[in-house]
């Protein structure tokens, strides 16, 4: 993300909670890309996704009065952003069934032209698995931070993590026997 | 020769002392080949981490203006209404005080319950304003989780001031429906700030 942008966003915030348009705008500018990205990683489709992103933010100017600024902004929108998301995917039901078969044949590792890359790996995976690796891999939610937000148990997110690279190790090619 | 599952190896790169957990480190360190499968998991991550940003297919802004602008304009005319309102409600209220406090005496004294109730809501709402002054950090999911409530809250206190133009026996059924679910409501809430925003079953 842009340091300078966020720099910018940080200092916009008593004009945000004044309901100044200007800076409304200044902090979507300045977030859109990554609250974006979180709930694409989530959702199913990009309908879905541009949905979180307007519900975020809508939240966020309603509430901004309630941040207090002792942890970063980013951080705050940011777990608006994934409860936003999150609840979409309980509310659209969807389910591990729907994923794709992955009971493939093992792609060898020389095999380059039919190795999935990752952008297509991570889409093939279960709504659920994703959420867990991406908030949990990349956005550096804990365990405990993920089955809270997903209303499930820290064993549910361990599990639904190595069941994850166990899937992409093997779409990825990265199979390497022992 | 055993090598360390996914789980395992997953569960070395997280925060931890436990003795298990120490032991696997300690193979992953001495083994070529779990050690190159956590090579290939960090790997795996840092490309994750890499991918790039993702943008929408349009500019949402203007509609995300347009909405939070109305809301807020809603927001003034309910306070505009709502003061003129009271206004007029402040001088039918003068006229109206003593039969009304009449029957909203007969009301909670017929229905111990409600006057339970009542009684439970204020303490919940004196506690809901002991944790406003004493809270110090919000979270996302906390400030999502608040809304509902809130807005829940909201609609039972319009449909309250709605239930005294009902006639009475039909008042007093749908006045204990209601303070009941305003006293659930009240009550997650607390649990919300208490727990900050786990689960509430509201």
């Amino acid at each position: 993300m842009d340091a300078y942008r966020l720099a910018d966003a940080e200092a916009v915030l008593p004009r945000l909670r004044a309901g100044d348009p200007a800076a409304q705008e200044a902090l979507y500018r300045a977030f859109e890309t990554p609250v974006y990205s979180l709930a694409r990683r989530i959702c199913r489709t990009t309908e879905d996704a541009e949905d979180v992103l307007q519900e975020t933010f809508f939240e966020a100017f309603r509430s901004i009065g309630q941040f207090r600024g002792d942890g970063s902004l980013w951080g705050w929108l940011r777990t608006v952003a994934a409860s936003k998301a999150l609840m979409r995917l309980r509310r659209n039901k969807y389910r591990d069934a729907d994923e794709l078969d992955d009971d493939i044949v093992p792609l060898r590792r020389d095999d380059a032209a039919l190795r999935m890359d990752l952008e297509a790996a991570l889409e093939r995976l279960s709504e659920t698995s994703r959420a867990v690796v991406w908030l949990h891999d990349v956005e550096g939610y804990t365990h405990e931070e993920i089955a809270a937000m997903m209303e499930r148990t820290v064993s549910f997110s361990k599990s639904q993590l190595a069941r994850a690279h166990a899937r992409l190790r093997r779409w990825l090619g990265e199979e390497v026997p022992a | 020769m055993t090598h360390l599952t996914i789980e395992q190896l997953l569960a070395t790169r997280e925060p931890g002392l436990e003795p298990h957990v120490h032991a696997w480190r300690e193979h992953a360190e001495s083994c070529d080949y779990c050690r190159g499968e956590l090579d290939r998991l960090d790997q795996r991550v840092a490309r994750l981490k890499a991918l790039p940003g993702l943008q929408p297919s349009r500019d949402l802004f203007g509609s995300i203006r347009t909405k939070a602008a109305s809301e807020r304009r809603s927001r003034q005319i309910r306070r505009i209404v709502g003061a003129g309102l009271a206004l007029a409600a402040s001088v039918t209220l003068v006229v109206a005080a003593f039969k009304s406090q009449r029957s909203h005496r007969r009301l909670v004294a017929a229905d111990p319950e409600l006057a339970e109730m009542m009684s439970q809501s204020k303490q919940l709402e004196r506690a809901l304003a002991g944790f406003d002054q004493d809270r110090q950090v919000v979270d996302g999911r906390t400030v999502a989780v608040t809304s509902t409530i809130e807005d829940k809250l909201a609609r039972v206190d319009r449909e309250i001031e709605a239930a005294e133009l009902l006639d009475r026996t039909a008042r007093q059924q749908a006045v204990i429906r209601l303070w009941r679910e305003r006293v659930g409501l009240l009550d997650a809430l607390v649990d919300v700030h208490l727990t900050g925003a786990r689960y509430v079953g509201f």
